[in-house]
């Protein structure tokens, strides 16, 4: 554990100072009327003392040889990262493309991607699941969904 | 005479068709969720808010509440069959369930769960009954200082009761403090941590931190394996219980209702530890504790009624107190604030139809839950074989939908998305995501209570040393945080994540 705890202990050291500034810059006020930096700055400090424990914590313990290798072998991450590249695609499409197509287009993905599927099942899968969830969200729950520039929906 | 009169209140608003039908739909999602894994009542209950907008507060909190006690009864279903819980509260439940379904009596097994979860799940109905009007009553004269002393119980509970590294949960919490109190402070009205986006003045969503944390990391999760899963191929026949069974239950089913009902209503309790203090106290009073884990159906029948029984107890604390217990209650808070109601001590008189109305729900919704888990378990069985390539398709989607709806704000998707990825490294590097939640839904009531505490005792923090059960509630909270430090008390903190893994 103690590389994962040295690298995360030191991400939220930093995330801690960045909150303890951001507070004393809001304004601590007095004890009497606490202002709006208040909180955050004693928060802040919090999570720097308790970083600080975890990091002298890891500190002291012994290392084990490839720690942080074992974490990302034998995993798909290649399938991890294109289904998140994806994903964040989908939402910045989601609005100038459509519901309907930018749903279609990532289920045709999500399902030629991580597990091999037929591309008829793939496509028609796509087609079905999107029309469905348009009529249940949009027509019988009234959800907005974007139209897009094709005007679909 | 006045619970029968609030009685006739309940019943006249939950037996509304509309209700009736909110609840059948909570209670059936909920088993589904409960049987498939890869999806618990969180990220369901945050996957259908949006499509409760629509709905009264009455209808939209029968739903939610139904997901949740409905999760409890679908997920001893995966843990007989397949050896695989389909909710953390369900992971005891294997050790003898799935025995019994390898001797061929997975009926029964199937049958004492479905059984027991109603009797426990009702009993806990009546106990949230009897116990929440004097409860209300008496938290009204409840000011700022017990408000915020009894939230940091609340939440050192959960801290507590986290698995792992006592200061990564605590981390864990201060992070979501800080989240919560993101966007215009309640006070003044200043923007606060909003980076000047216009989307962050009413600070980040719930709906997207939840489905983030609890629906894409564990999708993530999942996919960065190729799993499978082998259903128990036998026939499921006799699902009603001999008359031994019922007699080698009666005492476990008892016992775990009264455990899980009080270990509810407690902060940071719940059905998970309900249903592990339940199985180990089974196996302490048998007379055969060696039979536990060999398919003993105590083991099965007394988690089930904890578990379930706990749901009720949960609900204590949020409906008398305005204050969630458990991170499934406090996305019920969020709900009820959406839909414009404020739970609380005020809330019985104010809005006795809501209040009762939802107690009365649960009655109906566990009759409901039998009659959908004893004759409907093969179609259940044939959920489980949907498999997870074209699962997990569909549970992106719906968060990507869900939390689209709730804003109609493609930046709540990228929020979303960030705490999918935060929530998948989370895992990775051992911290849980429980805590978070529970503090980003109480940051802002603590923060305004603590400085509503601070203006009233002109900055003396003496305010918190001078009032009972303020100052009962801090010791407490500071006593279970620096338990870790007491050799005793340090070894009971690690008895449970222990026992769960193996």
């Amino acid at each position: 554990m103690k590389s994962r705890d040295i690298i995360s202990s030191l991400f939220w050291m930093a995330m801690g100072i960045g909150v303890c500034y951001g507070g004393y810059k809001l304004d601590l006020g007095t004890l009497d009327d606490p202002g709006s930096g208040f909180m955050f700055f004693w928060l802040g400090i919090i999570m720097i003392g308790l970083s600080l424990g975890i990091l002298i914590r890891a500190m002291r313990e012994k290392a084990i040889k490839g720690e942080l290798k074992i974490l990302w072998t034998e995993i798909r991450w290649k399938k991890i990262v294109s289904v998140l590249a994806v994903l964040f695609l989908y939402a910045y499409a989601f609005t100038t493309v459509g519901f309907i197509l930018t749903s279609i287009l990532l289920f045709i993905f999500l399902f030629k991607a991580v597990e091999l599927q037929r591309w008829s099942w793939a496509i028609l899968g796509a087609i079905i699941i999107t029309l469905t969830a348009y009529g249940v969200f949009h027509l019988l729950l009234g959800a907005q969904l974007p139209k897009g520039f094709l005007g679909i929906g | 005479m006045d619970l029968l009169n609030y009685l006739g209140i309940g019943f006249s608003v939950a037996l509304q068709p509309v209700n009736l039908f909110y609840c059948f739909v909570g209670v059936l999602i909920g088993t589904l969720v409960g049987v498939l894994p890869g999806i618990g009542p969180l990220g369901a209950m945050s996957l259908l808010l949006p499509t409760t907008f629509k709905a009264t507060p009455e209808a939209a909190i029968i739903m939610l509440a139904g997901i949740y006690y409905g999760a409890m009864y679908g997920g001893s279903t995966t843990s007989i069959l397949v050896n695989i819980p389909g909710e953390a509260a369900s992971v005891v439940t294997c050790l003898d369930g799935y025995q019994m379904a390898r001797q061929g009596r997975a009926g029964p097994a199937l049958g004492i769960a479905a059984f027991g979860s109603f009797i426990a799940g009702t009993l806990s109905i009546v106990g949230l009954m009897l116990l929440a009007p004097p409860l209300s009553r008496f938290a009204l004269r409840f000011g700022p200082p017990e408000y915020f002393s009894l939230m940091v119980l609340g939440l050192t509970f959960l801290i507590y009761l986290a698995h792992g590294s006592m200061p990564k949960a605590l981390i864990m919490a201060v992070f979501g403090i800080i989240l919560g109190l993101v966007g215009l402070d309640s006070i003044n009205a200043r923007p606060r941590f909003t980076f000047d986006k216009m989307e962050l003045i009413d600070g980040v969503g719930l709906v997207p931190i939840a489905m983030g944390l609890f629906g894409v990391s564990e999708v993530l999760l999942n996919i960065e394996q190729v799993t499978r899963t082998d259903i128990f191929k036998t026939r499921i026949k006799g699902l009603l219980p001999t008359a031994k069974d019922w007699r080698d239950s009666t005492g476990p089913i008892a016992r775990g209702s009264l455990l899980g009902f009080f270990l509810g209503i407690l902060p940071g309790g719940g059905g998970v530890i309900a249903s592990f203090i339940s199985y180990a106290i089974e196996k302490r009073v048998s007379k055969h504790p060696e039979r536990f884990g060999k398919g003993a159906i105590e083991g099965v029948a007394g988690p089930e009624s904890a578990n379930n029984a706990a749901t009720g107890g949960a609900f204590i604390p949020l409906m008398t107190l305005g204050i969630p217990s458990n991170v499934i209650m406090a996305m019920l808070l969020g709900a009820f604030m959406i839909h414009g109601v404020t739970p609380g001590p005020l809330m019985m008189k104010q809005n006795p139809g809501l209040f009762w109305g939802v107690i009365v729900s649960m009655y109906i919704g566990n009759i409901m839950l039998l009659v959908l888990n004893l004759p409907l378990i093969g179609m259940w069985v044939q959920v489980l074989k949907v498999p997870y390539k074209i699962l997990f398709p569909l549970i992106l989607f719906f968060c990507l939908i869900g939390v689209y709806s709730v804003s109609n704000a493609v930046f709540d998707i990228y929020i979303m998305l960030i705490f999918g990825i935060m929530g998948y490294l989370m895992k990775k590097f051992d911290y849980e995501g429980a805590p978070l939640v529970l503090a980003f839904v109480l940051g802002p009531l603590m923060e305004n209570n603590l400085r509503k505490s601070l203006i009233m005792s002109q900055g003396d923090f003496a305010i918190f040393f001078t009032r009972p059960l303020a100052v009962a509630s801090l010791i407490v909270a500071l006593f279970l945080l620096i338990s870790p430090l007491i050799p005793w008390m340090g070894k009971k903190r690690q008895e449970i994540p222990k026992e769960e893994v193996s």
